[in-house]
């Protein structure tokens, strides 16, 4: 009691962060795990028996198919964010100060817009008679316009191109921390070109490659109007799936159960992330 | 004084969010594209409610949407299809209409009132009805007769095709193609119509339920499913657009107002519901969006070339084998659910 | 390594970021209804948009929400940052880690969870939903950029502000805040973007008495040749950058 009167301020802070986080994170992340172990019911959304069902049939083939598909497609999406962003970041952090400050501001400027606009803007590049096939069909080198939209190649453009910021920025802050010196040493000590990139630049900027991994793959297996938009409603991702059980076929269960595949998936990436920083002597768990 | 800023600019906008309240407000809950800007604008003009109107692309999603709000009443009105008004019914989602509060119910079509989904129209008033068949771009399809659904497995189409982004129709039309009823409710028959649809998979470019003509306007599909009015609006843009009957039948369905159960402002959906069963209004809307008024002094009012589409107001010849969609039963949609994210994800 | 070329690098990147953004602006000035052809210089599709009030409407609720929750969120996020900072407390860690967690979760994991408390304890879907789902999301994100400048500064600034007697709250006040104000801005732009951005969380929790951005356009962008769009967008990035350079320039003014 003494010591609450004596830090009124500090007693507020935590109350407020703490009910916050265990109010609006925990509890209904606790529902969600409740939801998926439910039984779907036509009339209210859920009823007992508890069971596991949702999750057995996570494993139907069909479903196992989708999940393959989409973890295939934001795979994709994330080995192209990672070959555009790695070397884009070190590029950015090689730069002068001010100019650095003002690139990472163009980078967020896109945002101002919404990504549903930004994804319709891309419909208006990928489309039959749009921009790129007219581009294309004008210089002459096709004949027939290409079919660009709703395909899985569009997909991944569209997850490419509203997820490659979340890439580059943990790139960026890693490649702002890696110390000049510590290549200069390890030139001096005759190491090649290759050799310092593999045995330096890689181990100390992985934490940052895994951050960026996890900012990139787990979104995009969820943005489901991408696949809406730019897929013409095929090349489903699992986001479609558990909007689909939650405002479509209301079986809360199972779109309860896939999204907690989501989360063991992010609980496994976080996993490895601790794994690479601790090898790196670094305690602190924030990015 | 920063702090003084900061708290400035919470209450603008805590107040900014509620200052809107005052005026009168009808939510309206409504297919995208289905009902034209003029008519609400005047609605509002004439009775100073303004119409909030928000869409959805299936029963489906309109549905549980309604039921996932349920509680706050916040839609006034929305426009299901024949087979959800029976289930809604059925369930108590709905408010009884109020026909004593209505104007203009006698000029309704009789054979599209007092039907079995909806005796004496206790839940419901129809609003259009219309016709799910194919359309096919005739620049494209040069010299090709396009007659039926079966047309659709044509090689010829590879990556062409489009279908509507509605679970039931598309059955219905894998159920038709193999001769059985666009509403069965056998598990084996929709697992072969399933099977059947898989096949067509690889040739489907795209759903799409908000505006199934724009894929054609755009391109991207030359021949599929469209709705009759979209097809009548898809034509005014593009002639080539052509709209058949096919052989196997139609799909008939009929569009009603309802009125969800916690409704907020119950008057003003009633008042709504009147003022679209004006002749002219009703009129106006058929020759706007391009599907059938089941308002029959509407249907006089209506020019010779509207009146005489064959795309809108389809002749009794038209409607050989069509069918009138029907609920299915909660046991047979969790089937049929199955299947379509099953055919939908397949690859 | 050429010293020209990781210059070309980034600009290809930038380029190719800002082409689709490029094609909405301009396109938003093209007479042609038919979206993909240039059809001369018009200003109908501003027309139109302002005429089409839910649109509107809906636009002036996605930025003042966007405010709030920027705002409310940066409010907690630095008073957060501070305690992480300053203070000695069990579960600290935990606190830390949970964080993390919010910060890397897929966001359609937090929509339906919301969705499920939200229900559960019938509250209704609008503004209050909305802006309770916008500021737990951006709130780990403004939380890491104060720590990040509160790790940059000396310490010896609060201890000799509490030894002249300042309580806690007006060390906070007269000598923290003034110090991590370049962040707290920088928090509450990032807060801003993230919920102005936002499509997934938002489709889940909000209702028809408050209606944003993404929920009245997704059937209009899904339908396709929708030219109001691309004013609407135009608009936004117009309606931010002022905000920002405004922001800018109280910033620079205060620190005279």
């Amino acid at each position: 009691m003494h010591r609450v009167l004596q830090q009124p301020f500090k007693t507020a802070v935590l109350l407020l962060v703490w009910g916050w986080l265990l109010l609006l994170v925990l509890t209904p992340n606790l529902l969600v795990v409740g939801a998926s172990l439910m039984t779907r019911d036509a009339g209210s959304f859920l009823a007992l028996p508890l069971n596991l069902d949702s999750y057995r049939r996570l494993l139907d083939p069909l479903y196992l198919e989708v999940f393959l598909h989409s973890l295939y497609m934001a795979g994709v999406t994330t080995v192209f964010c990672l070959l555009i962003g790695y070397p884009f970041a070190w590029a950015l952090s090689r730069i002068g100060k001010q100019r650095q400050t003002l690139l990472i501001f163009l980078l967020i400027v896109p945002f101002w817009t919404n990504s549903l606009v930004r994804t319709y803007a891309l419909k208006l590049l990928l489309a039959t008679n749009g921009l790129i096939n007219n581009a294309l069909m004008g210089l002459g080198l096709i004949d027939e316009p290409l079919q660009l939209l709703y395909t899985e190649g569009a997909v991944i453009i569209g997850l490419v191109y509203l997820l490659l910021p979340f890439m580059i920025l943990p790139l960026y802050s890693v490649f702002e921390d890696l110390r000049r010196e510590l290549l200069m040493a390890s030139h001096d000590l005759g190491a090649g070109k290759l050799a310092t990139f593999m045995h330096v630049i890689v181990p100390l900027t992985l934490p940052g490659v895994l951050a960026g991994v996890m900012l990139v793959l787990l979104p995009a297996m969820g943005l489901f109007f991408v696949a809406d938009i730019l897929g013409g409603s095929r090349n489903l991702l699992v986001g479609n799936v558990i909007k689909n059980q939650f405002l479509d076929a209301r079986d809360w269960p199972f779109g309860a159960a896939a999204s907690i595949l989501l989360t063991v998936a992010m609980a496994v990436l976080l996993f490895a992330h601790r794994l690479s920083r601790r090898r790196l002597g670094d305690e602190e768990p924030a990015t | 004084m920063r702090k003084l800023a900061l708290a400035g600019l919470i209450a603008v906008s805590l107040t900014g969010c509620s200052g809107q309240e005052e005026t009168e407000v009808l939510n309206l809950y409504n297919w995208s594209e289905y009902m034209p800007q003029e008519v609400l604008d005047r609605f509002e003009e004439e009775t100073g409610i303004q119409v909030v109107y928000t869409t959805y692309d299936s029963n489906e999603a309109m549905y549980a949407r309604l039921k996932l709000l349920e509680e706050g009443g916040e839609y006034d009105l929305a426009v299901p299809s024949t087979y959800y008004v029976n289930k809604m019914r059925k369930e108590g989602l709905l408010a009884e209409i109020d026909h004593s509060k209505l104007e203009g119910f006698d000029n309704l079509d009789p054979e599209l009132v007092d039907q079995e989904f909806d005796e004496d129209n206790a839940y419901s008033v129809p609003y259009l009805w219309g016709t799910t068949g194919l359309a096919y771009d005739a620049a494209d399809l040069d010299g090709e007769n396009v007659t039926a659904w079966a047309d659709l497995w044509n090689d010829k189409y590879q990556g062409k095709v489009m279908l509507t982004n509605d679970m039931r129709e598309v059955f219905h039309i894998g159920l038709r193609v193999l001769g059985y009823s666009g509403n069965s409710t056998s598990p084996e028959e929709i697992e072969q119509a399933y099977e059947k649809l898989a096949e067509l998979m690889p040739a489907v470019r795209t759903f799409n339920s908000d505006a199934p003509r724009m894929p054609y306007l755009e391109g991207e599909t030359d021949i599929g499913m469209i709705w009759n009015g979209e097809a009548v609006m898809g034509k005014e843009d593009m002639p080539s657009l052509e709209y058949v009957y096919p052989e196997e039948g139609t799909i008939v369905w009929l569009d009603s107002f309802v009125i969800p159960k916690n409704a907020n402002n119950a008057d003003a959906a009633h008042q709504f519901i009147s003022f679209v069963m004006q002749p002219e209004i009703s009129a106006l809307i058929s020759e706007e969006i391009g599907y059938a008024t089941p308002n029959l002094a509407a249907r006089e009012l209506l020019p010779e070339a509207v009146a005489g589409d064959r795309s809108s107001y389809p002749t009794a010849e038209d409607l050989t084998n069509a069918e009138f969609q029907k609920d299915v039963g909660d046991d047979a949609m969790q089937v049929y659910t199955r299947y379509w994210e099953r055919l939908k994800s397949g690859r | 390594m050429k010293h020209w070329l990781p210059r070309a690098y980034l600009t290809t990147v930038y380029a190719l970021l800002y082409l689709p953004i490029l094609v909405l602006v301009v396109f938003s000035f093209n007479s042609s209804r038919t979206g993909y052809r240039w059809g001369g210089l018009s200003l109908q599709w501003y027309e139109s948009l302002f005429s089409n009030h839910a649109m509107v409407q809906a636009m002036w609720n996605s930025l003042w929400l966007a405010l709030a929750a920027a705002t409310v969120s940066t409010i907690i996020g630095a008073l957060t940052a501070l305690a992480l900072h300053r203070y000695r407390f069990r579960g600290k860690r935990v606190l830390r880690g949970m964080l993390f967690v919010v910060m890397m979760s897929p966001e359609i994991v937090l929509a339906i969870s919301l969705l499920a408390l939200f229900l559960l304890v019938g509250l209704q879907l609008g503004f209050v939903s909305l802006l309770l789902a916008h500021v737990t999301f951006c709130l780990p994100f403004v939380v890491i950029t104060v720590m990040a400048r509160l790790s940059g500064f000396d310490e010896s600034l609060p201890e000799a502000a509490r030894d002249l007697g300042a309580s806690d709250f007006t060390m906070t006040r007269t000598v923290l805040i003034p110090v991590i104000m370049p962040a707290l801005l920088a928090g509450w732009l990032l807060g801003f973007t993230l919920s102005l951005d936002d499509v997934v969380v938002s489709t889940f929790v909000s209702g028809p008495s408050y209606e944003i951005l993404p929920l009245r356009i997704y059937s209009m962008v899904r339908v396709g040749l929708k030219p109001e769009v691309n004013a609407l967008g135009t608009l936004l990035l117009v309606f931010s950058l002022t905000m920002l350079i405004l922001s800018q320039w109280i910033l620079t003014r205060s620190k005279r």
